[in-house]
C-alpha cells in the first residue's frame, strides 16, 4: 500500500516566496491607486450640539468671569475670558487693587498651565496609582491615631497663604488636634523684612509702599517694579509721576548689587555691594538726625548720597525709602526709622497669614529640626515643593523620610511627591473655589472657570477630610467663611462679590505702629576680604527670584521658559552673572561653565557677562534646574537653591568659582544695545532740566515715495499705537499676553539656538548711560504697521497687503514663504514658521491634545512655511467693528484694546483710531518727545513712541524740577 | 526620397497646437474641478441621523429660522439647536415615531445628536452670520430655498470667488432687514436700485469689503 504523504516533511518548492510576477505587480499597482484615490475622499464632519444648552452661552462668543490668581500667597484679581466653556485668556480686573486692570506674565501664563498634560491627575501611593477610596481608608486610620494622641507628631506644611478659608480651616484643624502644628514655607519670603519690623516696632508689620504718592523714591537693593505679587500696583504708582506733562515728576535713586527693573528705570543708579548698600541707609538716617554711627560709604557713592539726602529732606511726606530682602534686619529697621521720620507714603499692616485665632505658622527650619529629631510621625504638605526649594544645607529632603505618613498634595507630582508616601492631585486655580487676599489685605473670591479636567481635589477639601468632613465641597467651605460677612442678604452679597472679583472694604486697616526703635548697628564691616588663604578668588553671590519662572513653580510653562528675561534676554535657562572685571581677573569668558561652590555645596553654571553688577558680586536666579517639573521644565538651567544659606537666604556671602573647561552656549533672543551711536539714533532719552527742551512732536516724515499716498480706500479708521518708553518697565506682561491672545507658538531651545523665535512683540533694551554706570531703557517693538510698508512691494503673491484701517495684513492662506518681506522689514518684526511650530512639529509635548484647549478660536493657527507678525489684534478690531455694525453705531473712540495694551501695568501702550477726534491716542501723540522709529526711512509707521524721560538730581547732571 | 507623406504636415501642426493648448486646457480643467460640485460639495445632500426636513418645518409649518438657530443675530455662528429644542414640540407630537427615536435617545442618555455637517468653510475664514443679518442679507441668499429642502444640502458653492461676488457688489443681495428670515422673499424688479438704497441706509461701504482682514485673521 502506497504511503500517504499527508504531512510533507521536506519543504515544497512552492512554499518559497515567489518573485512578483506581472499579474501580481499589476494587482498591487491597482490596489495602490485605488487606496490612494480612496484616501482623497473628504472626511465627513459632524456637528455636535448640546443636549441642553447652558444658560447665557452663545456659541463662539466670549464670556468673562472675575477670579483671583495667587502668587506667593497673595492674590491678583483677573477677568478670565472663556469661549465655549474653555478659559483662553486672562485679563486684569480694574476693580482689584493688586491688578488695577493690568496683568503680569505669570497671570497671563496661568491659562497655559491649566491645560498642561503633565499635571498630576491621579492619587499615588509610594509612586503607584491608587484610588480615592484607598486614600479615604488611610485618612480614617490616621485620624484615629491623631484623635488618640491629640495630633501629637502631626504637621501641616503649606505655602505662604492668605486665604481666609484655608486659614479658618487650619485654625479648626489646630483646635481639633491641639498638639498638631502648622508650618509655612515661602521660598521667596523676606525674613529680614519681618525681623527688621520686629526690631523697629516690636511686631512683624508689613510695609505697603504707596508709590503713587511718592516724589522721591530711594531703592536699597529692592525691586518694587520687578516681578512679584505687588508689581502691578507698584507699576501703576510709579507711572503716576513719570509723564513729562505732569509737574510733579518723581525721582528714583537705586542702589543695587544686581541690575533690576527698578534700577533700569531709576534716574540715578549705582551698583554697590550689599554691605555697602546697608551703609547708605546708615548715611541717610544719620543725615536725618538719627543717633547712629558714622557710615562707611564708598567714595563713589558719596556725592549721590549727599544729593539724595537733600532731596529726601526737601520732600518730607513724599519721599520713600525701600529696603530689599538681601539687606540685614538692622538695615530694615533703620529704613523703618527713616520712613517714619520722613512721613513716607507707606502703610503698615499686620501680617495676613494668621488663623482667625491669631496663630502664626512655624517655620520650615523648625519643621526640619523636628523631622530630624523624629518628633514628626505624620506630615501633610499642601501646594509646596520643599524637596526642591529649601536650601540644601537645611537637609529637608534627608529628614522627611523620618515621618511615617507623608502626604503631598499638589498640581504636579514633583520632587516632594517623590519622597512622599501619598500624593494627592490638586485642582488648578482656574478649576477651584477658594478665596485669597492681596498684599494690602483686600480679599477676593476664586471661582472655577471650568470643571476639573482630571479627578482632583482642592486644598480646602483635603483639609476638610483631615478633620473628618469626608464629603465637604470647597464651594460650601468658602461660602461658610463669608456667610457672616454677607449678612442677611447673603446670596446678593455673594453674587456681587463674585461679579466684582473683589470683596468691598476688606483691605487691612493701616496700623499706627508708634515710634520705631533705632536698631543697634554692628560696626561697619571691614574691607571685604577678596581671597582666602589658598588665594582663591571669593565673590558674593546675590540670589534673585527668576523674573520669568518665579520660585520654580512655573517651570513647566513653555511660554515662561521661552520668555526672554527682561535684562539679559536669556531664555531656556539661567546663568551666573559676572562683572566683566571679575571675569577678566578670573580668566573667564561668557559661556564658560564654572563650578560655584559654597560651604560644601556646589553647582555648575555657564557664565554671562553683565556690566551692571557691583564689582565682586555675582548673581544667579532661583527657580531653575527642576528635576521633576515635567516635559518642558525638567533639567532646564541650574538649581540655585542648592547654594542657598538658611540664615541669609538672598545672599551667599562668599562663593568660590572654578573653571570646568567646558563651554555652553547661552541662549538669548537678542542683545542689549550698547553702542552709543545706535542708542542715540534709536532710543531718544530726555533729561529733565537739561538745556535742550524735549523734541517737538515729529511731523510725519513726508519724503517722496513710490508707494501710493494712501494705500487703500479708507474705511473710516486709522489704527495706530503709541508706546511711552518712559513708562515701560520691561516686565514682559505684554509679550506673554500677545502670545496667549494670538496663538504664538513656542519654538524650544534648539530652535532658539538657531536664532529663531516667534514672539510678535519683543522688548528692546538700550543702555543710554554713556561711559558711566549703565542706564537701561526699554522699547517694546511690535509691527510698525507702516503706511509705506517695505514688506508689501516685495511679496510675489500679495500676502502682505494693507486694509482700509491702515493695518498691514499678513494673509496666511496666500503666503508661500519666500521670506522677502522679512528681509525687507527694517524693524525685524516678522517671524517665519521654519517648522510647524504650532502645527504638527511642536516642541516637546506642546502638540498634545490638552493644549489645544487654550488656542484662541478667533486667530488662525499658522502652518509651516508661513510668515506671521503682529496684527494689532485684528480679531479684536474686527469684533468691535462687527459689534458696532450689528448695533448700528460707530466704534467708540477707545473701544478697541490690544492684548499688550490691556496687560501693561503702567499703561505705557495706547492704541486707538487716529480718525476719532476724542481718541486718547491723539493726545498722546501731541505730547513732547513723540517720535517714530527709523523715521528717516520714510516708512511712516503707525506705531510711534514717546521718548524716555529721566529726572536726574540738579547737581548730578540735571536741572531739577 | 520622400520620408513623410503630405498628411504629415497636418499632423505636425496638430501636435504643435496640442503642445500649446495642453497647459491652457490643463489649467482650465483644474480650475473647473476646484470650482465644480465635486470639490465644493454644492448640491450634495447628506444623510442625517434624523431625517430632519426643513421643507416640513419651515415651508410647511412656518417655523422661524431663529426658533432653532438662536444665535444667528448675536454671534458668528447661527447655532445648531440642542436636543431640548426638538423636544419642546416632540415631547407632545409624534412621541412614538420611530423616525424620532435618536432624538428621544439623545435626551434620555444625555448624549448629543451627531449631525453631519453640510456647510463647511476653511478654518482661516471667519464668517459672521450676525453682521450679514444686520446688513440685510437674507438666509436664502446663501442657503437657498431651505423651505423646499426635505434634506439639507449646500445651495451655493461657498468658494472665495462666490463670496467676493457679493462683497464687490453687495447691492444685488440686499433686502430689507425685516424680510431676511422670510424664505419666500423675492427681489423686486428694480433690485439694483433698491439694493443701492439699502446699502446706503445700512451704511455698507463697498470700498473696503474686499479687504483681506474682513474674512481672514
Amino acid at each position: 500500500m502506497p504511503q500517504v504523504n499527508e504531512l510533507p516533511t521536506v519543504a515544497s518548492p512552492v512554499m518559497e516566496p515567489a518573485p512578483i510576477d506581472r499579474r501580481k505587480a499589476l494587482g498591487l499597482l491597482a490596489a495602490g491607486i485605488a487606496s490612494g484615490l480612496a484616501s482623497c475622499s473628504k472626511p465627513a464632519e459632524t456637528i455636535i450640539p448640546y443636549v441642553a444648552m447652558p444658560e447665557r452661552l452663545v456659541p463662539g462668543e466670549a464670556l468673562h468671569f472675575a477670579t483671583t490668581l495667587p502668587l506667593s500667597g497673595y492674590g491678583r484679581g483677573v477677568i478670565v475670558k472663556s469661549i465655549d466653556g474653555r478659559p483662553i485668556k486672562i485679563e486684569g480686573n480694574l476693580r482689584h487693587p493688586a491688578s488695577l486692570g493690568a496683568t503680569d506674565l505669570f497671570a497671563e501664563a496661568t491659562v497655559l498651565s491649566l491645560y498642561d498634560p503633565d499635571r498630576s491627575a491621579v492619587v499615588l501611593r509610594d509612586g503607584a496609582i491608587t484610588s480615592y477610596e484607598a486614600l479615604q481608608q488611610a485618612f480614617l486610620g490616621e485620624q484615629q491615631h491623631m484623635r488618640a494622641n491629640d495630633g501629637e507628631g502631626f504637621r501641616v506644611l503649606t505655602g505662604p497663604t492668605t486665604s481666609p478659608t484655608l486659614l479658618r480651616q487650619i485654625g479648626e484643624l489646630l483646635r481639633t488636634y491641639p498638639k498638631a502644628r502648622w508650618h509655612s514655607h515661602d521660598p521667596l519670603g523676606d525674613p529680614a523684612a519681618e525681623a527688621g519690623a520686629t526690631l523697629a516696632f516690636g511686631r512683624p508689620l508689613h510695609a505697603i509702599p504707596r508709590l503713587d504718592k511718592a516724589r522721591i523714591i530711594v531703592v536699597l537693593d529692592a525691586d518694587p517694579l520687578g516681578a512679584g505679587p505687588d508689581q502691578m500696583r507698584n507699576g501703576r504708582g510709579f507711572a503716576a509721576h513719570r509723564r513729562p506733562t505732569t509737574s510733579d515728576f518723581s525721582r528714583i535713586y537705586a542702589f543695587e548689587p544686581v541690575p533690576s527693573l527698578t534700577g533700569a528705570k531709576a534716574d540715578h543708579r549705582l551698583a554697590l555691594g550689599t554691605n555697602e548698600i546697608g551703609e547708605v541707609a546708615v548715611a541717610i538716617a544719620r543725615a536725618q538726625g538719627a543717633a547712629v554711627r558714622e557710615p562707611a560709604i564708598p567714595e563713589r557713592a558719596r556725592s549721590l548720597v549727599t544729593a539724595l539726602t537733600k532731596d529726601l529732606a526737601d520732600h518730607r511726606g513724599a519721599a520713600l525709602v525701600l529696603a530689599g530682602p538681601g539687606l540685614t534686619a538692622e538695615t530694615h529697621a533703620l529704613v523703618h526709622w527713616i520712613n517714619t521720620h520722613g512721613q513716607a507714603p507707606l502703610d503698615l499692616i499686620e501680617p495676613l497669614a494668621r488663623t482667625p485665632e491669631g496663630r502664626a505658622p512655624a517655620s520650615i527650619s523648625e519643621l526640619t529640626a523636628d523631622l530630624a529629631a523624629g518628633k514628626v510621625t505624620q506630615i501633610v504638605m499642601i501646594g509646596v515643593n520643599p524637596a526642591y526649594d529649601t536650601p540644601a544645607e537645611l537637609g529637608f529632603a534627608a529628614a522627611l523620610p523620618n515621618a511615617r505618613f507623608r502626604l503631598h498634595a499638589g498640581c504636579y507630582a514633583n520632587e516632594t511627591a517623590e519622597l512622599a508616601t501619598w500624593h494627592v492631585p490638586l485642582s488648578h486655580v482656574l478649576e477651584s473655589w477658594s478665596d485669597i487676599r492681596a498684599r494690602d489685605g483686600t480679599a477676593s473670591l476664586i471661582q472655577p472657570l471650568i470643571r476639573p479636567l482630571h479627578r482632583t481635589m482642592t486644598d480646602h477639601e483635603l483639609l476638610a477630610r483631615l478633620v473628618g468632613q469626608a464629603d465637604a465641597r470647597s464651594y460650601d467651605l468658602v461660602r461658610e467663611t463669608w456667610r457672616s460677612q454677607g449678612g442677611a442678604d447673603f446670596e446678593n452679597w455673594w453674587s456681587q462679590a463674585l461679579h466684582d472679583g473683589v470683596i468691598a472694604n476688606s483691605a487691612a486697616p493701616p496700623v499706627s505702629a508708634g515710634e520705631p526703635v533705632l536698631p543697634a548697628l554692628a560696626d561697619a564691616a571691614p574691607k571685604d576680604e577678596h581671597g582666602d588663604e589658598q588665594g582663591h578668588e571669593r565673590l558674593a553671590l546675590v540670589l534673585r527670584p527668576d523674573p520669568c519662572l518665579w520660585d520654580g513653580s512655573f517651570a513647566n510653562n513653555a511660554w515662561l521658559q521661552e520668555c526672554p528675561k527682561p535684562l539679559s534676554k536669556q531664555v531656556w535657562g539661567n546663568a551666573l552673572l559676572l562683572h566683566p572685571d571679575d571675569a577678566r581677573r578670573l580668566g573667564m569668558a561668557g559661556g564658560d561653565v564654572v563650578t560655584i561652590a559654597s560651604r560644601g555645596q556646589h553647582v555648575q553654571a555657564p557664565v554671562l557677562i553683565e556690566p551692571g553688577l557691583a564689582p565682586r558680586s555675582a548673581s544667579l536666579t532661583l527657580g531653575m534646574g527642576r528635576r521633576k517639573a515635567g516635559a518642558i521644565g525638567s533639567g532646564v538651567g541650574v538649581d540655585a537653591y542648592v547654594l542657598r544659606g538658611v540664615d541669609s537666604p538672598w545672599l551667599v556671602p562668599s562663593v568660590s568659582l572654578a573653571r570646568t573647561g567646558r563651554r555652553q552656549a547661552i541662549l538669548t533672543t537678542q542683545n542689549v544695545v550698547r553702542r552709543p551711536d545706535d542708542v542715540r539714533e534709536l532710543f531718544p532719552v530726555h533729561q529733565l532740566g537739561k538745556p535742550q527742551a524735549l523734541p517737538k512732536t515729529l511731523a510725519i516724515d513726508d519724503r517722496p515715495s513710490l508707494m501710493p499716498e494712501r494705500p487703500r480706500p479708507d474705511n473710516g479708521h486709522a489704527w495706530a499705537m503709541t508706546i511711552d518708553t518712559s513708562l515701560c518697565i520691561g516686565c514682559n506682561a505684554c509679550v506673554v499676553a500677545c502670545q496667549a491672545e494670538n496663538n504664538v507658538p513656542v519654538v524650544g531651545p534648539e530652535e532658539v539656538a538657531r536664532g529663531r523665535d516667534m514672539h510678535w512683540l519683543r522688548v528692546d533694551v538700550y543702555d543710554h548711560g554713556g561711559s558711566g554706570d549703565q542706564q537701561l531703557g526699554f522699547q517694546p517693538v511690535p509691527c510698525m504697521h507702516c503706511e509705506h510698508a517695505p514688506c508689501e512691494p516685495v511679496c510675489p503673491v500679495a500676502a502682505s497687503v494693507h486694509d482700509g484701517g491702515g493695518l498691514n495684513l499678513q494673509v496666511y492662506n496666500r503666503c508661500v514663504g519666500t521670506r522677502f518681506c522679512e528681509a525687507n522689514c527694517p524693524y525685524k518684526v516678522r517671524r517665519f514658521n521654519f517648522f510647524g511650530y504650532a502645527d504638527g512639529q511642536e516642541y516637546a509635548n506642546l502638540g498634545l491634545d490638552p493644549y489645544r484647549g487654550q488656542k484662541n478660536p478667533e486667530v488662525t493657527v499658522r502652518a509651516r512655511g508661513v510668515m506671521e507678525k503682529c496684527t494689532y489684534c485684528v480679531q479684536r478690531i474686527s469684533a468691535a467693528e462687527r459689534a458696532a455694525d450689528r448695533e448700528g453705531r460707530q466704534v467708540g473712540a477707545d473701544e478697541v484694546h490690544t492684548a499688550c495694551q490691556n496687560a501693561c501695568p503702567t499703561q505705557a501702550i495706547t492704541f486707538g483710531d487716529l480718525q476719532q477726534p476724542d481718541a486718547s491716542i491723539l493726545r498722546r501723540r501731541t505730547e513732547p518727545g513723540h517720535y517714530a522709529l527709523l523715521a528717516h526711512l520714510g516708512t511712516r509707521p503707525r506705531t510711534t513712541y514717546l521718548a524716555d524721560v529721566r529726572n536726574p538730581a540738579p547737581d548730578h547732571g540735571g536741572g531739577g524740577t | 526620397m520622400q520620408i513623410f507623406r503630405p498628411g504629415a504636415n497636418t499632423i505636425a501642426l496638430l501636435v504643435l497646437a496640442a503642445i500649446g493648448a495642453t497647459p491652457v486646457l490643463g489649467i482650465g480643467l483644474a480650475y473647473r474641478i476646484t470650482s465644480s460640485p465635486y470639490t465644493t460639495n454644492q448640491d450634495v445632500t447628506r444623510n442625517q441621523p434624523v431625517p430632519f426636513s426643513h421643507d416640513h418645518h419651515v415651508g410647511g409649518l412656518g417655523l422661524d429660522c431663529r426658533y432653532c438657530h438662536t444665535s444667528v443675530e448675536k454671534a458668528r455662528f447661527a447655532g445648531v439647536p440642542p436636543t431640548e429644542t426638538c423636544m419642546t414640540c416632540h415631547s407632545q407630537l409624534w412621541t412614538n415615531a420611530t423616525m424620532l427615536a435618536p432624538v428621544r435617545k439623545s435626551l434620555a442618555e444625555n448624549k448629543p445628536i451627531a449631525w453631519r455637517r453640510v456647510h463647511r468653510l476653511p478654518d482661516y475664514v471667519y464668517f459672521d452670520h450676525s453682521v450679514h443679518i444686520a446688513k440685510g442679507v437674507g438666509c436664502v441668499t446663501c442657503h437657498g430655498r431651505v423651505d423646499r429642502m426635505p434634506l439639507m444640502r449646500q445651495a451655493a458653492p461657498l468658494t472665495m470667488g462666490w463670496c467676493l461676488d457679493c462683497h464687490r457688489d453687495p447691492a444685488k443681495a440686499l433686502q430689507p432687514r425685516e424680510t431676511v428670515f422670510d424664505p419666500t422673499w423675492t427681489p423686486p424688479p428694480d433690485q439694483k436700485k433698491a439694493g443701492a438704497r439699502l446699502a446706503a441706509a445700512y451704511h455698507i461701504h463697498t470700498g473696503h469689503l474686499t479687504d483681506c482682514s474682513i474674512c481672514h485673521r
